[in-house]
């Protein structure tokens, strides 16, 4: 038995905010304090005194692996150069400053303080790849979301009518790519990409299929309803980037009539203006609306300054932000199920888009009220890596600090922004809502995120260092992992391959025959070799869906 | 002033990292001192002593002997002084540098002259791929210096250069000044494939290659007599390649490049026989 001695405890989950008290760890879990004197007295301690206690940080979305991202490595060997880890006794080497290898990238979430990440995107046709490195990404527990909003099939059925195969295809491609949740990337607008064409409406129509975004959105949140998934549909919508997407953003919020619904990365929706000028911030309105809407969670994808890595299944998008910058460009096509692309980036204060992007992002934190709905993403790597969690965080904490920051980015971008209003201060009861609580109640982890009885005994225990908040969050005094100390002052002292997340739900195997037919028809690949094979899984933890 | 000389006391098979061997931490070294200058020999490190028979000390001449295949980065950053080199060196000679002066008698190995800022290399033999190249990651190469290759050169000649000359007395590889950004590359032999691949500004000279294959993205300006490149290839004369008269006094046709990128680099190709104008 292990005793996390006289740490600060912040568990919103159990509404436990800031009170000094243990955390009692045996086998992997977090277990009552035990009664008798003798086991008190026999169990191994670990000082938290002076210390802040927190469950292990729960990413919800990030891209870390995968054919996206690996092209991201391949295509950028000058995000390598001078970044390179040299390996240890216990760690392997790496390399890789916006898209680090997967080696490199858990070692630095755990050095953070995070023990579970969910991969952002995954076409189903490469989810074997995405296996294959999220086997190779220890230190963390792992899962991913599964694009399904431009599957030929899936639209097919949509616009047949039928609801229900559309469901039960669903939850097959789940199961066969042993996925975690249903991703949606601009619904719609990457099938029409393959025209040349995007969609800019919810109500546009998409190109070859009798379907439009607003039924592939309200087909595909009422499908992961009914499958009961832990998590519900996980929204890139129509227009990301684009002037004046904050309408469809709220008209988005709208579509889907109270059901269920997770939107990524909601900064890159909230821009107000006319095409061809600077942004302007929508914060406000999308924020209201977020306020407005109890069944819509968000997370933020928050722009900090530097270079990144844009990589995403919307196409379209990729094409433009080529155009627009005139680097260079990788365009990807999924066959039957969607696109992709990828074009490296640098975010400047000095640039007034830029900048008023940043304010975008930290005023959507402050205005929206419920830290239940909003999470701390920077969609890494499109708006910035995810190792700088730890300076947003401070941005977050600290109005002075913001304020200070403030004055560096683009004066024009800074007089136009509400953020020097903005008096708001988040506490670290509420952070750990933001990066632990809120994210793993969303993703539907229900051991996760929390150090009440019975949860995994993932546990970060920061130096209580308020003036020096980087520093506090950048590097953990302790960091468990099943009950195991795998991180001592920021460092890797042990190594643990982590578990892979997945969900199983119930379909109709009247769906199999279709599905066939359906590949021989379009597919390069056959049937039979498309499901990722269980030899993929190593440890592992199935999640059943409500109904199954 | 004395020169010191290192010999090589074995050939072998096992990578020696050499970039202790420098004028700059010579000039103010006992023999005894310049002995237990760190090398590294595989993944083990030992005193260049343990490995090179060293005569002399306190000097910035240097002449490097022995089979020397497996000795890479001799000259690494080195900022003046000269070594003379009596053998094969290996890769990366000259790295990095950025001024002073490095002769090689034999053949020299890849990536000679990376990142080169200033000085001047000479190889009498031939060179290894990516000669005057920039390393992979990098978005700039050399950025000064002049090298000089009186035999052939490999693939990716001055890769991604930014400033400089690069002269190759006989044939060169595939690549040849890909994705240069600005400077010089004077071929008196045939290339291979690509010419200046992505290339944004700078001149590609080609004397010996009156065919090349050139990419499509290269577009036929007009033939021409460029006034600088008289000087240049007087001043390459004087550093012992075979320049002709004809080359001074004749014309070139000047192609266009690479409309991929920015397009305002040039491949001038010597044109022998009278063009129809």
């Amino acid at each position: 038995m292990l005793r996390i001695a006289n740490g600060e405890v912040y568990d919103p989950t159990n509404g436990v905010n800031g009170e000094v008290r243990d955390v009692w760890v045996e086998g992997g879990r977090i277990v009552a304090p035990p009664q008798s004197e003798r086991e008190r007295d026999e169990a191994q301690v670990i000082d938290a005194s002076g210390g802040v206690v927190m469950a292990g940080g729960v990413e919800i979305h990030s891209h870390v692996v995968g054919a996206k991202v690996n092209s991201g490595r391949k295509f950028r060997p000058e995000d390598h150069r001078d970044h390179e880890r040299v390996r240890t006794a216990i760690t392997r080497s790496g390399a890789g400053y916006t898209t680090p290898t997967t080696f490199m990238t858990g070692y630095m979430y755990a050095e953070m303080g995070y023990t579970t990440v969910m991969e952002a995107a995954t076409a189903p046709l490469v989810a074997r790849h995405s296996h294959e490195e999220l086997d190779d990404t220890p230190m963390v527990d792992k899962g991913m979301l599964v694009t399904m909003a431009n599957n030929h099939f899936v639209m097919r059925k949509l616009a047949e009518g039928r609801r229900d195969e559309a469901r039960d295809y669903v939850a097959w491609l789940l199961d066969v790519t042993k996925g975690y949740g249903v991703k949606m990337v601009n619904p719609g607008g990457v099938e029409n990409w393959k025209w040349h064409e995007n969609v800019g409406e919810l109500d546009d129509a998409v190109i070859g299929f009798d379907v439009t975004p607003r039924k592939i959105i309200v087909g595909l949140a009422e499908a992961a309803q009914e499958l009961g998934l832990p998590h519900p549909i996980h929204l890139h919508t129509i227009n990301l980037g684009s002037n004046g997407n904050y309408r469809t953003t709220i008209e988005t919020m709208e579509a889907v009539e109270g059901r269920q619904l997770h939107i990524c990365h909601i900064q890159f929706f909230s821009y107000k203006g006319q095409r061809g000028q600077v942004m302007r911030s929508g914060a406000q309105e999308v924020a209201e609306a977020v306020n407005r809407h109890p069944n819509v969670t968000v997370d933020v994808g928050q722009v900090l300054f530097g270079p990144v890595t844009t990589m995403t299944s919307d196409g379209p998008l990729e094409y433009k932000l080529h155009m627009l910058t005139g680097n260079k460009w990788l365009n990807d096509d999924m066959e039957a199920e969607g696109g992709g692309g990828i074009v490296p980036m640098q975010y400047k204060a000095g640039n007034i888009a830029n900048a008023t992007q940043w304010a975008i992002g930290l005023e959507l934190f402050l205005l929206i009220n419920d830290p239940w709905r909003v999470y701390l993403t920077t969609d890494h790597p499109n708006g910035g890596p995810f190792f700088m969690y730890p300076h947003l965080i401070h941005m977050l904490m600290d109005r002075g600090f913001r304020a200070e920051q403030l004055s560096k980015i683009n004066a024009r971008a800074a007089q136009r922004s509400i953020l020097s209003q903005l008096d708001r201060e988040y506490s670290l009861y509420e952070i750990a809502i933001l990066t632990r609580a809120g994210t793993a109640r969303r993703l539907g982890l229900v051991n996760k995120g929390h150090l009440g009885v019975g949860a995994d005994a993932d546990i970060t225990i920061y130096n209580k260092a308020l003036d020096d908040i980087e520093g506090m969050f950048g590097r953990p005094r302790y960091v468990l992992k099943g009950g195991q100390v795998v991180v001592r002052d920021g460092r890797i002292v042990q190594v643990v391959q982590g578990r892979t997340l997945v969900v199983k739900a119930h379909w109709d195997r009247s769906i199999l025959e279709q599905a066939r037919a359906h590949f021989e028809h379009y597919y390069t690949i056959s049937f039979d070799n498309y499901a990722v094979q269980d030899e993929y899984l190593h440890e592992t933890q199935i999640i059943r869906a409500g109904g199954c | 002033m004395e020169e010191i000389t290192l010999r090589l006391k074995e050939p072998g098979s096992i990578p020696i990292e050499a970039d202790s061997i420098n004028p700059d931490l010579f000039l103010e070294r006992s023999r005894e001192e310049v002995e237990k200058l760190p090398v590294y020999y595989g993944r083990r490190k030992l005193a260049l002593g343990d490995l090179f028979e060293v005569e002399g000390g306190n000097s910035a001449s240097v002449v490097v002997e022995g089979e020397l295949e497996q000795v890479k980065k001799i000259g690494w950053k080195m900022r003046q002084g000269r070594i003379l080199v009596r053998g094969n060196p290996g890769m990366h000679l000259g790295a990095y540098m950025s001024g002073g002066e490095i002769v090689v008698e034999g053949n020299a190995g890849d990536w000679l002259g990376a990142h080169m800022r200033g000085g001047t290399i000479r190889v009498k033999g031939n060179a290894g791929h990516q000669v005057g190249a920039g390393y992979r990651g990098e978005r700039q190469g050399v950025k000064g210096g002049t090298i000089v290759v009186e035999g052939n050169a490999g693939n990716e000649v001055g890769l991604l250069m930014r400033r400089g000359l690069i002269a190759v007395g006989g044939d060169v590889g595939d690549f040849t000044g890909g994705a240069m950004i600005a400077g010089s590359i004077v071929t008196f032999g045939k290339v291979g494939i690509r010419t200046g691949a992505g290339m944004k500004r700078g001149s590609i000279v080609l004397l010996g290659d009156p065919e090349p294959e050139l990419l499509p993205t290269f577009y036929y300006d007009c033939r021409y007599r460029p006034v600088f490149l008289g000087f240049y290839l007087r001043h390459l004369r004087s550093l012992g390649l075979p320049v002709q008269d004809e080359h001074i006094t004749g014309y070139y046709l000047r192609h266009n490049g690479d409309i991929t990128s920015l397009g305002k680099g040039e491949i001038l190709i010597y044109s022998k026989a009278e063009h129809p104008l």
